[in-house]
């Protein structure tokens, strides 16, 4: 690979910095008491403290895993800081009440958020340090009785439906993360989308993970009802650290009959340096449940930050004719390692799901698709198309497969195929030849291999995942 | 990995081991045949047995097998007795060749052997050919097939007092296929026959591995199979499995590449309750090509797996593999295949596809094409199908007149004989093809 190549992708990250707000931080360590602390802190029900204790003895029984293709150096959980908060203030009721701090940091991530809500029509609940500051639209969406808030306010607000659907799709003891989660979670977002609603705007959040030190465990929670539909972004930065943070999320979806629920990821959280010195561990647990007939999940996701990615967005298609889809592109760069793909299971009849999965590995990163496709002996008819493709920029990386396909009925039909390729010398010729620099050459051919999945992006998404795709793989080809 | 599960099939089979080990093999050649560095070897080899415990589904590799009804069988090793007459066994010879060496229950049958390309071919049982080409043998035994982490490589090497050594000297091209017919006649016992194949350069060779069984009960098979080709060699290798479906089938075979040599192997499954088929191929140095064809046909509660490893060790290698299962009734086929291409290993050219017909509504299916790579100017593809019958096939057939049974088991027989086309030996094609054909006109 040629040194023009070399030099694309070793542009610093350029979101880092430190916002300094006075967090409120929990002392480090998980015990009995931290869950105590988190749920007297939250002024929480007695069921949800039950809850957290009842996943915090699971996950005392459980071990971590070590199945995955990624390498880590060993977690101490007792140094984690389990509870932080942005200090209280009195309730905010304008954006100009948000500490400027705070609108400072968003304005340097290129988000200013009442303009981009105001223009853009995106409500924006912002997540900062687990806990949600200010959420904008909430009184537009209340019109049409979509209730959009952070999972603590639902807590206190609407319990019922909170007590209903928490921890349906992903059970406290489902994995050692998710109990983890379940445990401690701090805060997340809730959406609600009553019967027959369609959701007027595309509903997303942003996620920045900033005091040094302390966990990220954020649960998110979308119940789609009877004939509603919704779109729901996810974003994410964070600043340069060189600790590793460990996030570990929970995110759960649940649609009814004929609902419709489209989650998309942008994910570029910082990835530690060149060395693989710091960046993010993202575990993540993300799995949605068409629990209704003609329901349909559909995720799509952009990963290019953190050290380690390590999720596997599912679908469980419950419902007759539900449909599950899955997109994604991974990009990894430097000592970056990604462990992704998904999960299909089939239990209802007519049941589809399709795959496509894009890897892009450079430098000396690692990336990895795993997939389950399962097929049940009463999903009659179910069909599946999976697309693994990987590209590889540089002799350093590496790119794996791991497909796993489990068939129990005779009436089903899945395919799989995978291929794996390289920006070709020829190719950059062939641009070169063209007056294209090998830089712009390879901006086009990595959007070009992963065109189908940001197809399935919101619009601004997918300029914002051309731009960072672009910025990531810098001088990463030559 | 270190601890040992107790069970009744490990403790069984250890013990006979620490009995054997003391007056080393009084089973097959005497103790003082034995040279020093097969005891040393077979020692080394019990020692790991020791060591290690059986695989259960919660290891990766095994998932989707479980052995466990074979761990609570108290197996002994088969021991050299038999009573077979000639017209016993003479239905399974191939009429091509008359290169054969039969193994009964793991021991040599000179009796029913016979080799008629002696100028071509050094060929025998282990312990002749270790008398005669000590160092050779010396240098490729159990050099393959690892047993380090294999509790069945480890068992087979420990219990090796025989086996079929087939040795193709410098430029020889052997003018008929070599058969190795493996016979289980022992109930209740387990057998270990070895293999150990080494084509030198420029050599050329075909070989018939088949296993067959004289009596219907329950049983085990623990073969090793292990090849080395040498630079430019070429070696053909027809593996058949059509054991009774009571017994227990447990295969590793090791393939090591040198420079530009070939390797093309068309693995046959039929029988056994439960069968696990191991394959390593490995690229030792340059331009090296393989290909390799498999078939399962599995009906009833028949359990078959097959676990591929292709490691493209050097660049500049071509592999291609094609592997099908067809799955009736309540059968069970896994098929993992993995294809490694390493750092460095540019130029690798690797297609792998599996695909699997299920023709009943309890048949299971699990796939698992696996692609690990390290080098960046690669061609690797890999697919996998799961489908039942294309109902516009049938309909098509239907139209010509075919009933829709005879359309059903045509499109089967085809779905398999594409496989079985590969096979370069007309009676054995033929014989092989009867099989699918009672096996897909049975089932319904």
């Amino acid at each position: 690979m040629s040194a023009v190549l070399q030099n694309l992708v070793n542009q610093p990250y350029k979101h880092g910095f430190v916002t300094d707000i006075e967090s409120e931080v929990a002392p480090k360590g998980l015990s009995e008491e931290t869950i105590h602390l988190i749920s007297a802190k939250k002024n929480e029900p007695e069921w949800l403290l039950d809850f957290r204790l009842r996943a915090y003895q699971k996950w005392l029984t459980m071990s971590e895993p070590d199945w995955q293709n990624v390498h880590y150096p060993k977690i101490d959980f007792q140094s984690i800081s389990y509870y932080a908060a942005p200090k209280p203030k009195e309730k905010l009721s304008s954006m100009d009440e948000v500490d400027p701090e705070l609108i400072r940091t968003f304005e340097k991530l290129g988000v200013p958020m009442h303009e981009r809500a105001a223009l853009a029509g995106v409500a924006v609940d912002v997540v900062f340090d687990s806990v949600s500051v200010a959420t904008t639209y909430k009184e537009k969406l209340a019109e049409v009785g979509i209730i959009f808030c952070s999972i603590s306010e639902a807590v206190q607000k609407h319990p019922e439906l909170i007590k209903q659907y928490l921890g349906t799709v992903v059970p406290v003891g489902d994995n050692f993360f998710a109990a983890l989660n379940s445990a401690v979670f701090t805060d997340g977002s809730f959406c609600y989308i009553p019967k027959g609603v369609k959701c007027p705007m595309d509903l997303s959040t942003y996620f920045r993970i900033n005091t040094e030190g302390s966990g990220q465990f954020e649960r998110t929670l979308v119940i789609a009802e009877e004939g509603a539909s919704v779109s729901y972004l996810e974003g994410c930065t964070a600043p340069q650290f060189d600790t590793n943070q460990l996030h570990a999320a929970v995110v759960e979806l649940i649609a009814l009959d004929n609902a419709d629920i489209k989650y998309s990821t942008v994910q570029n959280w910082y990835a530690g340096d060149e060395n693989g010195i710091g960046g993010i561990y993202n575990f993540v647990t993300k799995r949605g449940l068409a629990k209704g007939v003609n329901s349909r999940i559909s995720w799509t996701q952009v990963e290019t930050g953190s050290a380690i990615t390590w999720k596997y967005p599912s679908c469980i298609l419950r419902g007759d004719n539900s449909v599950g889809e899955f997109y994604s592109v991974a990009v990894t760069n430097h000592l970056q390692q990604a462990d992704t793909g998904t999960k299909m299971i089939h239990l209802g009849k007519n049941t589809r799901s399709t795959i496509v999965s894009k890897g892009i590995s450079a430098g000396r990163s690692n990336s990895s698709y795993r997939g389950l496709v399962r097929i049940n002996p009463t999903a009659d008819n179910a069909r599946n198309f999976s697309q693994c493709d990987s590209m590889l920029v540089g002799d350093q990386s590496g790119a794996h497969t791991f497909p796993y396909i489990q068939v129990r009925n005779n009436s089903a039909k899945v395919e799989h195929e995978a291929s794996t390729s390289k920006i070709g010398e020829d190719q950059l010729f062939y641009f070169a030849q063209r007056g294209i620099d090998a830089e712009e050459a390879v901006s086009m051919i990595v959007n070009g291999f992963c065109k189908e999945v940001f197809q399935q992006l919101p619009m601004e998404f997918a300029v914002e995942a051309t731009k960072l795709l672009s910025f990531k793989l810098e001088g990463s080809v030559g | 990995m270190s601890e040992l599960v107790s069970n009744d099939y490990l403790e069984c089979l250890l013990k006979s081991l620490s009995i054997q080990s003391e007056g080393i093999s009084s089973l097959g050649a005497p103790a003082n045949n034995q040279s020093a560095w097969l005891k040393q070897l077979r020692k080394q080899a019990i020692d790991r047995a020791g060591q290690l415990r059986l695989p259960t589904i919660k290891d990766e590799a095994w998932r989707f097998t479980d052995i466990s009804p074979l761990a609570k069988l108290p197996f002994k090793p088969a021991q050299a007795l038999h009573t077979l007459k000639l017209s016993d066994i003479q239905s399974f010879f191939i009429e091509e060749t008359n290169n054969r060496l039969v193994f009964i229950d793991g021991f040599f049958a000179p009796e029913f052997s016979g080799i008629t390309d002696k100028e071509q071919l050094i060929i025998g049982n282990l312990p002749s050919l270790i008398e005669s080409h000590a160092s050779l043998v010396a240098s490729h035994l159990a050099q393959h097939a690892q047993y380090h982490d294999n509790i069945f490589t480890a068992l087979n090497t420990a219990f090796v007092h025989d086996g079929a050594v087939i040795i193709v000297p410098k430029n020889a091209v052997a003018a008929a296929p070599v058969h190795l017919l493996f016979i289980a006649t022992q109930k209740e016992t387990t057998n270990y026959p070895r293999c150990l194949i080494v084509g030198e350069a420029n050599s050329q060779v075909t070989l018939i591995e088949d296993y067959v069984s004289l009596q219907n009960d329950a049983y085990v098979t623990n073969s090793v199979t292990e090849c080395y080709l040498a630079p430019n060699a070429q070696v053909q290798h027809i593996r058949i499995q059509r054991e009774n479906t009571d017994a227990y089938h447990l295969a590793n075979c090791a393939v090591s590449l040198d420079h530009a040599s070939r390797y093309q192997a068309v693995n046959v499954s039929f029988g056994a309750q439960i069968s696990r088929h191991n394959l390593d191929v490995g690229f030792k140095a340059e331009t090296g090509e393989c290909a390799i064809d498999g078939l399962t046909i599995i009906t009833d509660g028949q359990l078959a797996d097959t676990h591929s490893c292709i490691d493209h060790i050097k660049p500049n290698c071509t592999s291609r593999q094609q592997h099908k299962c067809i799955a009736d009734d309540a059968a069970h086929a896994v098929f993992n295949g993995n294809i490694i291409v390493r750092p460095g290993a540019q130029r690798t050219d690797s297609s792998q596809s599996s695909r699997n017909l299920l023709l009943s509504g309890t048949a299971q299916i699990d796939t698992k094409p696996q692609l690990e790579i390290f080098a960046d100017d690669v061609k690797c593809a890999h697919g996998a199908t799961v489908g039942q019958l294309d109902n516009e096939e049938i309909f098509y057939l239907k139209s010509r007149g075919l009933s829709e049974l005879a359309a059903r088991n045509l499109l089967t027989y085809a779905f398999g004989a594409e496989i079985l086309n590969r096979i370069p030996l007309a009676s054995l094609k033929h014989s092989l093809e009867q099989i699918v054909l009672n096996q897909t006109q049975s089932s319904r």
